[in-house]
C-alpha cells in the first residue's frame, strides 16, 4: 500500500504540462516526414514516370492518384482515432469499401469502352508482378513512422491498430508509387495496387500485437 | 477536502493536471486509485486478488506516461477505464495465452463497459457511501451482485429477516437522498 503512495508522489513530481495538441502534432510530423522520405526514395530510385507531361492530362492518372490518396486519408484518420485508448475506428471499413467499389465501377467502364485486345494490358499491364512489391517498399517508411508514433500513444486493440497503420502506410506508399508507375489500366490499379496496400496492412496486423504493447 | 468521485470532478482535475497543476494531479491519482482497486477487484478471481495492487500501480504509471492521449473534449472516465480495461486484458494475455484474453475481451469485460454505465456506477458508489458500512455491503451483495438473502445472511451471521429489514431501510434512505439531491 505504502508503495502505491510513493508511486503517486513520484508521478506528481514528474508532472510536466502537456501541450493541447501534443498527440496530433506528433502524428502530423511522423506522417509528413515519412511521406517525404518515401517521395525522395521514389524520385531517386525510380524517378517520375517517363511520360509525365502526357500523364498529367490523363484522367486515369488522377483517378489512380485519388484512389490511393482517399484510402490513405481514410485510414490515417481512423489510425489517429484508435491511438487513444477510448477511440474507435468509426465506419472506416465501409468508407474504404465505397472507394474500392467506385474504383471497381471505373474499371468496368474502362473495360466496357475498350476493345478486347487491350484487356490484357489493362489488367496485367507490364508490371503486375513487381507493382505490389514496390508499393510495399515505398510504404515501409510510413509504416515505421506510424508504428513509432503509435508506440508513444495508447491503442487498446493492438491488431486493429497494426492493421490500420499498415493500410494507411500501404495506401500512402501506393500514392507515392503512382507518380512513377506508367500503367493506365483501372483494373490494374484495382487489383495490384489494392494487393500491395492489403499486404502492408497484413504485415501491420502481424506486427501490431508484438510491437505496440504498452 | 472530499474525494473527487464524479465525472465532472475527475475531468476538472485531469484538465488542471494536463496544464501542470501538481495539487490537482495528486488529488486525481488518489481518487483514481480506489476506482481501480474496485474495478480490478470485481474482475479478478480470489486467487488473483494479490495482483490487484500490481495492476493498480501499473495503470497509474500508464495513465501518467500516456496522458497526452487524453482528448480534452471527451469524458475522462471513458478514457481512464479504457486504460484499466486494456491493462486487465494485457494482464490475462500475459498468463492465460491469447485465447483467454480474446474471450475476456469480448464477453466478460465488455458487459458493463460504457461511459454511461461507468458514470452511473460512480454515482451509485457515491450514494452508497452515505450509508452505514454494514447496510451498504448488504445492498451491494443482494441488489447489485445478485446474491441471495440467505447467502448474505449466513455470511454475516445474521438472520434473513434482519438483512431484509436493513436493505429495505437502506434503500429508503437512498431514495430520500436522491429526492433531496434532485
Amino acid at each position: 500500500m505504502r508503495k502505491t503512495d510513493d508511486i503517486i508522489e513520484s508521478l506528481v513530481g514528474d508532472l510536466k504540462p502537456v501541450a493541447r495538441h501534443a498527440l496530433s502534432r506528433r502524428f502530423l510530423v511522423a506522417i509528413l516526414s515519412s511521406l517525404a522520405v518515401s517521395l525522395v526514395l521514389m524520385l531517386t530510385l525510380a524517378g517520375l514516370r517517363v511520360d509525365m507531361a502526357v500523364a498529367l492530362t490523363l484522367p486515369v492518372f488522377w483517378i489512380k492518384a485519388a484512389y490511393n490518396f482517399l484510402i490513405a486519408a481514410i485510414a490515417l484518420f481512423a489510425l489517429y482515432r484508435i491511438a487513444r485508448p477510448d477511440g474507435d475506428t468509426g465506419p472506416v471499413f465501409r468508407e474504404i469499401a465505397v472507394v474500392v467499389a467506385l474504383m471497381g465501377v471505373a474499371a468496368v467502364f474502362q473495360l466496357a469502352l475498350s476493345p478486347e485486345a487491350v484487356y490484357r494490358r489493362l489488367i496485367l499491364g507490364h508490371s503486375a508482378l513487381h507493382c505490389p512489391f514496390l508499393i510495399f517498399a515505398f510504404a515501409l517508411p510510413v509504416l515505421v513512422a506510424a508504428f513509432l508514433w503509435m508506440r508513444a500513444a495508447a491503442p487498446a486493440d493492438l491488431r486493429q491498430a497494426g492493421f490500420m497503420a499498415g493500410l494507411a502506410a500501404g495506401a500512402a506508399g501506393a500514392f507515392v508509387y503512382s507518380w512513377f508507375c506508367t500503367e493506365n489500366g483501372m483494373p490494374f490499379v484495382l487489383i495490384w495496387y489494392s494487393l500491395g496496400i492489403l499486404a502492408t496492412g497484413l504485415l501491420g496486423l502481424l506486427l501490431g500485437p508484438r510491437l505496440l504493447r504498452w | 477536502m472530499t474525494a473527487a468521485r464524479t465525472e465532472d470532478d475527475l475531468k476538472t482535475l485531469m484538465l488542471l493536471s494536463l496544464d501542470g497543476d501538481e495539487g490537482a494531479y495528486r488529488r486525481l491519482l488518489h481518487a483514481a486509485r480506489p476506482l481501480l482497486v474496485a474495478y480490478y477487484g470485481r474482475r479478478m478471481s480470489g486467487a488473483a486478488q494479490a495482483d490487484v495492487e500490481d495492476l493498480v500501480q501499473d495503470t497509474l504509471l500508464s495513465l501518467h506516461a500516456r496522458r497526452h492521449t487524453y482528448d480534452r473534449t471527451r469524458p475522462f472516465t471513458a478514457w481512464f477505464f479504457s486504460i484499466a480495461r486494456y491493462k486487465l486484458i494485457d494482464h490475462h494475455r500475459g498468463r492465460g495465452g491469447r485465447k483467454a484474453a480474446e474471450t475476456q475481451l469480448h464477453d466478460k469485460i465488455e458487459d458493463d463497459f460504457s461511459a454511461e454505465s461507468l458514470t452511473a456506477r460512480l454515482d451509485l458508489d457515491r450514494l452508497l457511501d452515505a450509508l452505514p458500512p454494514a447496510q451498504r455491503e448488504m445492498i451491494r451483495q443482494v441488489r447489485l451482485e445478485g446474491r441471495s438473502v440467505a447467502e448474505t445472511a449466513s455470511s454475516r451471521g445474521q438472520s434473513e429477516s434482519a438483512v431484509k429489514v436493513s436493505i429495505h431501510r437502506g434503500l429508503k434512505a437512498l431514495a430520500a437522498r436522491i429526492r433531496g439531491e434532485a
